[in-house]
């Protein structure tokens, strides 16, 4: 009897031991995978990028904390509890347990609870989104006063099937986008076809563009250099061409770039859409059908396709 | 007394279909027996996982190197659309109302379904669209290529102008395969609230009935949405409407309401009856009661009911207001809840059990695995800053395969492994079912787990060709999906040559509990006739002593003798 | 079926149940589900409506609702018509019930008369913007539904003609009548949303 007691109480204290062991193991190497996750996305080029990256990053750690809690598990049972060959017995015919459930209804519930209150907390501080007005589609872009502060624009970012053109308040037309660092910039998203997505990965921000409705959109680029500015929302044939650069200065190089650039006289802007869809017209229009692709815009500055970028 | 061991001796006798011509024609005609209409909708659905497999492998060649080099752009967007809407309405609903179709009837002790004309319609509406869809390949223009939501305006772009297009043969086909849905989904619903055994309480039934129960409520509330939407869409393609139409006055994000209000529940629709196959594998495997009955069952009505309002989480950067994104945030983390209810019962389960990694249970625990991590991914996907930034990339794309494919497609492999000897008589070779599932496994983890980064890098989804940093882990995707494709040889080996020449199986192989286990191998035209058993308690009692039905012997020895 | 074994035998009753009552269930099921397409466009309706820069199209600032709502009244009495039908075949009131059947369907073929008139006279088309494709979206379909629903009608009547046809329940009667109660009451919705809300 006695030593009965003592060798369950053994069992028990070395039960715990393990089972305290595990979860220690699984939160030390949860909280490495969530300082290892930054690494896993591009560099952090706009004010927004610093909080995206710690949710994603608090996201990672509680996620593979659970992950691994429940895999390890499983791999406990696999090594442990396996069946000898020729044992067709039952297992320990356990029915349920009312305290584990509620524990594990409100523990999730409780980790949903925090995830969504940093993230909607993050939401409110970035605030990139500006109004959004429904005008009617082929007259006039309506003028939108943004009423949230910024120090540069507004922008026009205008999309098509399938190029970019950059229009700013002096009335440069760009191919490539400039802004000034460390600045608000504010745009206004028009498109003058179907929806395009407005995504620059560094700045780990993205909006769509909808047609017939005009939307406002700020950020702030914290990092001097060329960053992607890609189409992500699908939109038809060249899609996958619907890229081009955003290019960070220095307030002086900027400036200097609007002035100079005043100058120069408009010329065919990037389209490499343009160019694949001549080619396949010279190779005898074969494929599935596809829309023309809008013609070269008229830009004061071309850029450059073929200009190494750093994300 | 609940489990009995069979004589041996009974199980060597033939065993033709009882009571129904032996013969394979009845396979090709309009039968209105569940069983056989079950054994169609999964061939047809298999046959289309394999011409999906084939799209997605050609998706992967193309997407092995940058530039855009295997295929005209337009014929990649064609590929991958179609390459969606086969997997999904080809082969999972079909797939899945096979299942359904095989299991409802017997596990509840039911002769066949509601209506059994009404069901044999909808399994053949199934080719019919499935023509009209795969015909779309060869009119002029080729395929709708607008992605497998079909957002206007792209989709009604038209470009060549003709009434007969590819995207008009994709609104047809996806209007049909609503309406067999929704002829099922009364089917299944009508069966399961008015043809359960004397006996089986709602808490009495298998957790797949829930779990089917559940999904099917989805579809009836959720596919007429879709439908309209549909109708909206080809009004506007072929007679020129403007409900989504910008220059008429209309509105593109308002299809996007439409389409998502019954595509996202719709993605619990093909999650659900996975669930109640888990269910049911676990406790076969680790020979061990299902851990919390009641609240998984509950579980999948929470899931059903919260499912219905979170669909905006495909829109958080369509201009959605701040205060919407927040809420649908927050409901669409609350899934978690009820899902890790489950999840934590499975786990629950298999604990202290008695493990047999037959190739049913390894599909199971793979399905599992791969499960918990595309879920914790979607619900990063649900943090809107973090869905702002991975939206519309391959994360979402690695997001959505390692649930539809690891998960569904391994708890599906799982299922016709573990019914096979029921519904075909004949057992299968576990062998080549563990080759299977080794290969499926290292395939599906080589060809989602990388394409994670991708998208966390910034590498849109739908693209024919991308910048060159992104390579390595579309060459890594690429193998893995090959490797996919050459899992698929020892899976079709496996069911033709067992069908064909298998050992005969015995009525209830695996020793489990449940009626359909009760039944002949394979099952009588009208499984139990005349005598339905009285239920008793749940079917999981395994180790508790609790009897399953009354007279369980009676019904044992009566699934022995020879027809 | 027990060829070998005869001396097997339940000791309980047998435990089949007759379920004939299934197409009631079914067809409820199914009501509850085509309902909502109804939702749908009500949604995109009203959706487009609150949205729109502009709504009607160039020329129209509105519709003329006196037809409509006498088309309306005539609808919703079918209604109640209807139900008297159903009394009387419940007493076994064989011509009663055909009599009244009849009345209901040509009141419904009234109202589709009135809905042609209608059209006929309005002056924009289904190309007329938002407002024209929804105007006859919605009074389409649910003149579709009544149509359906006269034809339903039409066979009932030739089936009462049947001998012996109601022996095994008045089944397909009532289905039809809860259809038509069904199409009655989206059409109360759908004439507050076009007609009421302008
Ligand atoms: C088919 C099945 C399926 C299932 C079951 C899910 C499940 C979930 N999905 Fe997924 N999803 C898809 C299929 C599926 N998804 C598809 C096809 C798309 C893309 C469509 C397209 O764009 O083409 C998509 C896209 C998608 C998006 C949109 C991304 C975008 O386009 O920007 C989002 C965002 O919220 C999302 C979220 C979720 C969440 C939160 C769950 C949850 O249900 C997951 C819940 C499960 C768990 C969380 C794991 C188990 C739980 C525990 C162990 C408990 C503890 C856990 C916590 C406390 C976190 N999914
Ligand atoms: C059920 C759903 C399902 C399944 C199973 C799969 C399976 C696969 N999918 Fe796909 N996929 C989608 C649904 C699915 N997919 C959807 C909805 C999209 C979005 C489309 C869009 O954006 O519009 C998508 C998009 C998508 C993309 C992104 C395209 C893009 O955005 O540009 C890619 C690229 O890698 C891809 C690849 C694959 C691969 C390699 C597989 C492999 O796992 C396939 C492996 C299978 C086989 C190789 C066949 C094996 C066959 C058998 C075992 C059958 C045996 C037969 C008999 C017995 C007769 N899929
Ligand atoms: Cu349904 Cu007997
Ligand atoms: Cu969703």
């Amino acid at each position: 009897m006695n030593t009965k007691i003592r060798r369950l109480k053994k069992k028990n204290f070395s039960n715990t031991f393990i089972i305290i062991f595990a979860v220690v193991l699984n939160i030390v190497v949860s909280l490495l995978m969530g300082h290892w996750s930054y690494s896993w996305l591009p560099i952090q080029a706009s004010e927004a990028a610093h909080y995206v990256d710690n949710l994603f990053a608090f996201e990672t750690s509680i996620g593979t904390f659970i992950f691994l809690g429940c895999t390890g598990t499983m791999a406990w049972i696999l090594v442990f509890n396996r069946a000898p060959k020729y044992d067709e017995s039952n297992g320990e015919p356990l029915e349920g347990n009312l305290k584990l459930e509620i524990i594990w209804t409100i523990v999730p519930l409780i980790l949903v609870l925090a995830i969504s209150t940093y993230s909607t907390r993050v939401n409110y501080k970035l605030e990139n989104l500006g109004s959004k007005i429904k005008y009617d589609f082929g007259a006039e872009v309506p003028f939108v006063e943004e009423k949230k502060v910024f120090d540069y624009g507004p922008i026009d970012v205008i999309s098509r099937q399938w190029n970019w053109e950059f229009v700013y308040p002096n009335g440069i037309h760009s191919s490539e986008l400039h802004l000034p660092i460390n600045k608000r910039s504010n745009f206004r998203l028009i498109t003058e076809d179907v929806i395009h997505s407005f995504y620059v990965p560094a700045f780990r921000l993205k909006q769509d563009i909808i047609p017939g409705s005009v939307i406002t959109y700020s950020l702030t680029p914290t990092k001097e250099g060329v960053f992607r500015l890609r189409d992500a929302m699908f939109s038809g044939a060249y899609f996958s061409q619907n890229q081009t650069n955003v290019i960070v200065e220095p307030e002086d190089v900027f400036n200097k770039w609007i002035k100079e650039t005043v100058k120069k006289e408009p010329q065919n802007g990037l389209n490499p859409a343009g160019r694949l869809y001549e080619k396949r017209l010279k190779n005898g229009n074969r494929g599935w059908a596809t829309v023309k692709p809008a013609p070269d815009p008229k830009v004061n500055e071309v850029g450059s396709e073929a200009r190494p970028h750093d994300s | 007394m609940t489990i009995v061991n069979y004589d041996p001796r009974l199980v060597k006798t033939k065993n033709p279909y009882p009571k129904g011509p032996n013969d394979w024609k009845r396979f090709f005609s309009f039968n209105t027996d569940a069983k056989v209409i079950g054994i169609q909708y999964i061939v047809t659905a298999l046959f289309f996982l394999l011409i999906g497999g084939l799209l997605g492998m050609l998706i992967r060649g193309e997407l092995i190197t940058p530039p855009s080099d295997l295929f005209d752009p337009t014929v990649y967007n064609g590929l991958y659309t179609m390459h969606g809407t086969i997997m999904l309405f080809l082969f999972l609903f079909p797939i899945l109302s096979g299942l359904t179709n095989l299991l409802v009837p017997p596990m509840i002790g039911a002769p066949d379904m509601a209506f059994p004309k009404l069901n044999a319609l909808a399994f053949w509406l199934v080719p019919v669209f499935s023509i009209i869809l795969l015909l779309s390949f060869f009119v002029p223009g080729g395929p709708a290529s607008s992605g497998w939501w079909s957002y206007p305006p792209i989709s009604i772009q038209n470009p060549l102008g003709k009434v007969l297009n590819g995207e008009m043969l994709w609104i047809i086909a996806i209007s049909l395969s609503g309406i067999s849905s929704i002829i099922g989904a009364v089917n299944f619903v009508t069966t399961i609230i008015r043809m359960r055994a004397p006996g089986m309480g709602f808490f009495k039934m298998p957790i797949f009935i829930w779990t089917v129960l559940a999904a099917q409520l989805l579809q009836l509330l959720g596919l007429p949405a879709l439908t309209g939407g549909a109708i909206m869409l080809f009004f506007d393609l072929t007679f020129g409407t403007s409900f989504f139409r910008v220059e008429g006055g209309g509105d593109p994000v308002l299809f996007q309401h439409f389409f998502w209000f019954y595509s996202h529940p719709a993605v619990y629709v093909m999650v659900l009856p996975v669930f109640g196959i888990f269910s049911e594998l676990f406790p076969v495997y680790s020979r061990k009661p299902l851990f919390g009955y009641k609240f998984v069952a509950v579980a999948s009505f929470g899931i059903t009911i919260l499912s219905l309002v979170v669909w905006v989480h495909h829109m958080f950067y369509t201009g959605t207001p701040m205060w919407m994104r927040n809420l649908f945030m927050f409901t669409t983390m609350l899934i978690a809840v009820p899902t890790g209810v489950k999840v934590f019962a499975w786990i629950a389960t298999l604990w202290g059990g008695n493990i047999r990694l037959s190739t049913p249970m390894l599909f199971c625990l793979g399905g599992l695995f791969n499960f918990i991590f595309g879920g914790i991914t979607g619900v990063m996907l649900a943090t809107v800053p973090v869905d702002i930034h991975v939206g519309n990339t391959y994360f979402v794309v690695a997001h959505f395969h390692y649930i539809i494919f690891n998960t569904i497609a391994f708890g599906i492999f799982a299922a016709i492994y573990h019914w096979f000897p029921k519904f075909t008589g004949k057992m299968f070779y576990e062998g080549l079912g563990k080759v299977h599932f080794a290969l499926t496994f290292i395939g599906a983890t080589l060809n989602w787990l990388p394409l994670h980064w991708a998208g966390l890098l910034g590498m849109p989804r739908r693209v024919a060709s991308y910048d060159p940093e992104f390579a390595i882990w579309n060459v890594l995707a690429s193998v893995g999906a090959f490797i996919l494709g050459v899992a698929s040889i020892p899976f079709i080996l496996n069911m033709v040559s067992s069908w064909v020449r298998g050992k005969p199986a015995p009525p209830n192989p695996w020793k489990a509990i449940g009626l359909e286990w009760l039944l002949p191998s394979p099952p009588p035209h009208e499984n139990f006739e005349e005598d339905i058993p009285t239920v008793l308690n749940e079917p999981y009692c395994y180790g508790l002593n609790k009897p399953f039905v009354e007279d369980e012997q009676f019904y044992i020895e009566k699934s022995l003798i020879k027809h | 079926m027990l060829t070998e074994n005869q001396n097997l035998s339940l000791n309980h009753k047998p435990g089949h149940v007759k379920h004939d009552g299934h197409n009631m269930t079914g067809f409820i099921i199914f009501l509850c589900s085509e309902s909502i397409i109804f939702f749908a466009f009500f949604v995109g309706y009203s959706v487009l409506k609150i949205s729109a820069p502009v709504w009607y199209p160039a020329g129209i600032n509105g519709i003329d609702i006196k037809m409509p709502l006498i088309n309306t009244v005539i609808l919703v009495s079918s209604s109640f018509v209807i139900y008297f039908a159903e009394k009387y075949l419940h007493k076994k009131n064989l011509w009663g019930f055909r009599i009244i059947w009849f009345i209901t369907m040509i009141m419904g073929s009234y109202f589709v008369y009135g809905q042609y008139v209608e059209w006929s006279e309005l002056t924009f088309s289904l190309q007329s913007g938002a407002f024209g494709g929804m105007f006859y979206l919605l009074t389409g379909f649910h003149g579709l539904h009544v149509i359906t629903g006269i034809l339903l009608m039409g066979l009932m009547l030739f089936r009462s003609f049947i001998p012996d046809n109601y022996k095994g329940g008045e089944m397909g009667v009532e289905s039809v009548s809860l259809f038509w109660h069904f199409v009655d009451v989206i059409w109360i919705i759908l004439f507050g949303l076009i007609y009421l809300w302008q």
